[in-house]
């Protein structure tokens, strides 16, 4: 595709931030396309349960939210396109994005490129990604039917995921740094499960195997104590980064941390454009934060439109 | 020459899913081996992929080439389906 597309607003992502921005522009008849690169719904599609997104009292699978938000996106006219951004330029009147296959152009455009999962960036982790190392447990936790696994990390996802994966796995360890961050319901249910043991206090220093499959993580205690944890594999939860790598070359401004900066109107250093959700800097990293900053980014890119 | 697709799948991945679409919405019919329901299958997607996860497509030509794609590589997916 070489074509350059001309759109009333481009919206970079399609998880829950980019979905309910749709409904919100396509609703009132504003021209809009999504340009997503990996899955539509983003992280929120690869976690297994959705537990305090309102509206759902027994909770929500990550999977079926996203389809119902993209539903709903794609029943007013938003239209989502899978391709990968590489830039942003302002072209005054309207702003460039280039991706892989092309170029678009748009009055107005919404960044809702949301987060992905870190990595710990210890020996190991790169050798054996896929073969034993991994970062979603909906997809790969099959693999380990009455099997051992480590999960590596403290927060919301990493407590949520290790009780999808004592589906499969006949024993657990969670590893955490320091202590738990994930809220008080999750701790208490790993806590009274059986086949999950939590070591805190313990830094994960090495992913170790043989014959191309992992056979234990080795760690430290506080106290510098050297632990082996025997495993047949390890899934990484220990936090996010923003998918703002795109943004390099362009002069839209990014926090410390790489996330995009942004005014009271959620629109960034570059006139006409805006950022919402995970990838915004101050942003809570909730399902339900993301899909209000979206409304609220999809009504402020009205304003802007109607302004112009 | 028509291509034989697979798609190597589980219950709850949503990558697969949109594997899925996307070979879907290209018009391309494709068999889908979901290897949660079939665990006898789990070490067939291992040894092609040399990996544990999904999704994993694999594109069979009329020679019996097989291309495979490891994850959402729709790069991939298309220049062998092309």
């Amino acid at each position: 595709m070489s074509e350059v597309k001309h759109h009333e607003v481009v919206m970079i992502g399609a998880g829950p931030s980019a979905l309910a921005a749709a409904v919100y522009t396509t609703r009132e008849n504003i021209e809009s396309v999504l340009i997503e690169k990996s899955v539509i719904g983003g992280l929120a599609a690869i976690t297994d349960l959705v537990d305090n997104y309102p509206g759902f009292e027994k909770g929500i699978s990550g999977l079926d939210l996203s389809q119902k938000l993209q539903a709903q996106a794609e029943r007013f006219g938003a239209k989502i396109e899978l391709d990968e951004v590489t830039a942003i330029e302002d072209g005054g009147d309207e702003k460039i994005v280039k991706t892989l296959e092309g170029e678009y152009r748009a009055k107005a455009v919404l960044i809702a490129t949301g987060s992905d999962y870190k990595k710990i960036n210890v020996p190991g982790e790169e050798e054996y990604y896929g073969k034993g190392v991994h970062y979603c447990a909906t997809c790969d936790g099959a693999f380990y039917n009455d099997k051992k696994l480590v999960v590596v990390g403290g927060g919301n996802s990493a407590a949520q995921e290790a009780l999808f994966l004592t589906r499969f796995a006949s024993h657990i360890d969670i590893l955490i740094r320091s202590d738990w961050k994930a809220s008080d319901v999750l701790i208490e249910e790993i806590e009274k499960h059986g086949a999950i043991t939590v070591h805190k206090g313990v830094a994960t220093n090495e992913i170790v195997g043989e014959n191309n499959q992992v056979t234990k993580v080795l760690g430290k205690d506080k106290s510098g104590q050297s632990l082996e944890f025997p495993t047949d594999g390890v899934f990484v939860f220990v936090g996010l980064y923003p998918n703002t790598k795109f943004l390099n070359s362009s002069n839209i401004e990014l926090d410390d941390r790489g996330f995009i900066k942004t005014d009271a109107n959620l629109m960034t250093t570059m006139p006409g454009v805006f950022a919402s959700g995970d990838v915004r800097s101050g942003a809570t990293m909730q399902i339900a934060s993301a899909v209000g900053e979206g409304a609220t980014a999809a009504l402020k890119i009205r304003q802007y439109l109607e302004g112009r | 020459m028509s291509k034989q697709i697979t798609v190597y799948t589980t219950n709850n991945c949503a990558y697969c899913v949109m594997v899925k679409k996307y070979l879907s919405s290209k018009g391309h019919q494709y068999d889908e081996v979901n290897v949660e329901l079939n665990p006898d299958r789990r070490q067939e997607v291992m040894d092609i992929s040399g990996a544990r996860t999904v999704p994993v497509t694999v594109i069979t030509d009329g020679r019996g080439q097989k291309q495979v794609a490891i994850g959402p590589n729709y790069g991939l997916i298309a220049s062998a389906l092309a």
